[in-house]
């Protein structure tokens, strides 16, 4: 099979890789770029664990095929905390006991992030459903919507702070 | 000393910085130069024997390196937690998804297709898919000793004489379903030799039995075997049987390369240990008041192809039969049987959710009976300071269920004030 040339931008870079058209994106971050953070827990798009952020938008890597990222610019837990600064997000994970075994943290933090970016007030029931596609089996969940109230209200108070 | 005392702390968990950033390393995140892809082939039907594997075509494929069959198994090619019962690679098939050929590829898509390419011969067996027809006279034996593994027996009092007293007698029969864990993070892993030393690095709840039992079956000692667990994204149970432990070193000792195996989430689903299904008959025996003054059972757990856990959940599930109450006479057996089902294990509870389900059940249907509340009959039976258990154990402190009933209670009126009135 011809290669297929992918240029797109990840976690603010910009990649350009020769790869077999028919891989997933999430076994080009995986395999190629070697950034683990993104788990394979389902490979059909029931878990999550998969979870990046493609052009703004929350997406299962696993249910992406590799061209379609071609000119896009990817988010991965890789590139959540800023020049070594945990962001808001996964510092509040830690605080709330939202993280146990951790195989579904780098897709939650994700998830979450995204929710953030667009509402940066949610309620209990829009945090609910912004990780609703997003399976944890040790916490229970509601340490994570925990977790994402106390980063949102942080998140309010930096922006208050600055614009001061 | 005193400040660094940790108890009743709230500590950040000593590894949640790797996992927030996804720098934590899973078994399937490990990355070995020149590793041999593994996949297994499991068996489609449920029960028979394997009466031949030809691997010839698949070994021609490029790229495949090798393929293994019981036959190669250089130990003895059996494990398990309890009972020895487990082949490695089978000759005898005891459930759909028993593994029978290990092939190593250079890539992983070739090892996939040369699953395609051994050819099995397997002469079938009726299969067995439920407990009563595994019990019953005359089944096939799935394995040599026959069908009832275990049989556990509490016996306490006299049951037949309460039951003349009784003012109350509920029997029931239950059945409980089986499930998956549903761990996040399938089972995965690498194995490699350094000298004469296997290492094996899995995802695994239980490191030090994975390296008695891989030992043993590759026939080596156990101080050349070192199994280290990576991080393990969830368990709850299911992580404690060998998955995928003795196949990585099986293909690491022979070929003396680097492997490396990771299972999608349907093999995760077909090949692992789940909860065990039950099947309970139960009799509850109160007098008038709600004393509980006896309770008969009859528990029968399905532990599938392969004992694993089996044993122990169903010891467990007669030890706790009778739930947080004070009974004076008991009657209780628990027996683990095989079927050709999918193996069941450890899972959270270890038998006890299944039997929580029977016996709360039964209170409830007891104050039905005696038209009393279902929390005053809970009242009136359930553990003190100085209450004997079924097993015969007087406890003397921290029994907190009469506390944790009156503060559950209490919360349910705050939450749900329209409680209360007959309900007390
Ligand atoms: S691996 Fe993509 S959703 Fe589960
Ligand atoms: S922390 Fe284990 S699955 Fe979420």
């Amino acid at each position: 099979m011809a290669a297929f040339h992918l240029e797109m931008k990840v976690n603010g870079e910009l990649v350009a890789v020769d790869i077999d058209p028919g891989m997933r994106l999430l076994d080009v971050l995986r395999e190629v770029l070697h950034l683990t953070g993104t788990k394979e827990g389902c490979g059909e798009g029931e878990c999550g664990a998969c979870s990046v952020i493609l052009d703004g938008e929350l997406v299962d890597s696993c249910l992406v095929m590799a061209p379609q990222a071609y000119g896009k610019e990817v988010v991965t837990i890789e590139g959540v905390a800023a020049l070594g600064q945990l962001h808001p997000l996964q510092e509040a994970f830690i605080e709330a006991g939202a993280v146990q075994c951790g195989f579904c943290t780098p897709g939650m933090i994700l998830a979450a992030k995204v929710l953030l970016d667009h509402n940066p007030n949610p309620d209990r029931q829009e945090i609910a459903r912004a990780i609703s596609g997003n399976l944890c089996r040790c916490t229970g969940y509601s340490k994570i919507i925990k977790a994402v109230e106390i980063a949102a209200s942080r998140i309010k108070a930096e922006a208050g702070a600055a614009s001061d | 000393m005193i400040e660094k005392n940790i108890v009743g702390q709230s500590v950040p968990k000593v590894d949640a910085f790797g996992k927030v950033t996804g720098q934590t390393r899973y078994a399937a995140d490990l990355d070995i130069a020149g590793a041999l892809h593994l996949k297994v082939l499991r068996s489609k039907v449920a029960h028979g024997l394997v009466k031949k594997i030809d691997t010839s075509r698949a070994l021609k494929i490029p790229g495949v390196t090798a393929v293994f069959t019981h036959a190669d198994i250089p130990g003895s090619n059996s494990y398990g937690i309890i009972v020895k019962d487990q082949p490695v690679l089978t000759n005898k098939v005891r459930f759909k998804g028993d593994a029978i050929a290990l092939v190593a590829a250079e890539e992983e898509s070739i090892a996939v297709k040369a699953l395609d390419a051994i050819a099995v011969e397997i002469e079938e067996l009726p299969p067995l898919f439920d407990i009563q027809a595994a019990m019953a006279a005359g089944a096939p034996a799935i394995h040599d000793n026959g069908n009832v593994l275990t049989v556990t027996k509490i016996k306490r009092g006299n049951v037949e004489a309460a039951l003349d007293q009784a003012a109350a007698v509920v029997s029931r029969r239950y059945t409980t379903q089986r499930v998956e864990h549903g761990y996040i993070e399938t089972e995965a892993g690498i194995a490699y030799m350094e000298n004469d030393m296997l290492i094996i690095k899995a995802g695994t709840q239980n490191p030090h039995y994975d390296r008695r039992d891989a030992a043993r079956v590759l026939g080596l000692p156990i101080n050349k075997v070192r199994v280290i667990q990576t991080a393990t994204g969830g368990g709850f149970g299911g992580k404690l049987d060998i998955s995928v432990q003795c196949f990585l070193g099986l293909a690491a000792l022979k070929l003396g390369r680097p492997v490396k195996i990771v299972y999608d989430r349907q093999e995760s689903f077909v090949a692992t240990a789940k909860r065990h299904p039950f099947i309970v008959d139960y009799t509850s025996v109160a007098a008038a008041d709600g004393r509980l003054l006896a309770v008969k059972a009859r528990i029968f757990g399905d532990t599938g192809a392969y004992a694993s856990y089996g044993p122990a959940t169903l010891t467990r599930a007669a030890v706790h039969a009778t739930g947080p109450y004070e009974v004076p006479n008991v009657d209780l057996e628990a027996f683990c049987v095989y079927t050709n089902n999918s193996f069941s294990g450890a899972m959270r509870g270890f038998g006890t959710p299944q039997i929580a389900f029977v016996f709360e059940s039964q209170m409830d249907l007891l104050a039905r009976e005696l038209k009393m509340s279902p929390l005053e009959i809970r009242r009136r039976n359930v553990l003190r300071p100085g209450s004997i258990t079924a097993t015969g154990q007087e406890l003397t402190s921290s029994v907190g269920i009469a506390k944790t009933l009156e503060a559950a209670w209490a919360r349910a009126l705050e939450v749900m004030p329209g409680l209360g009135g007959d309900c007390r």
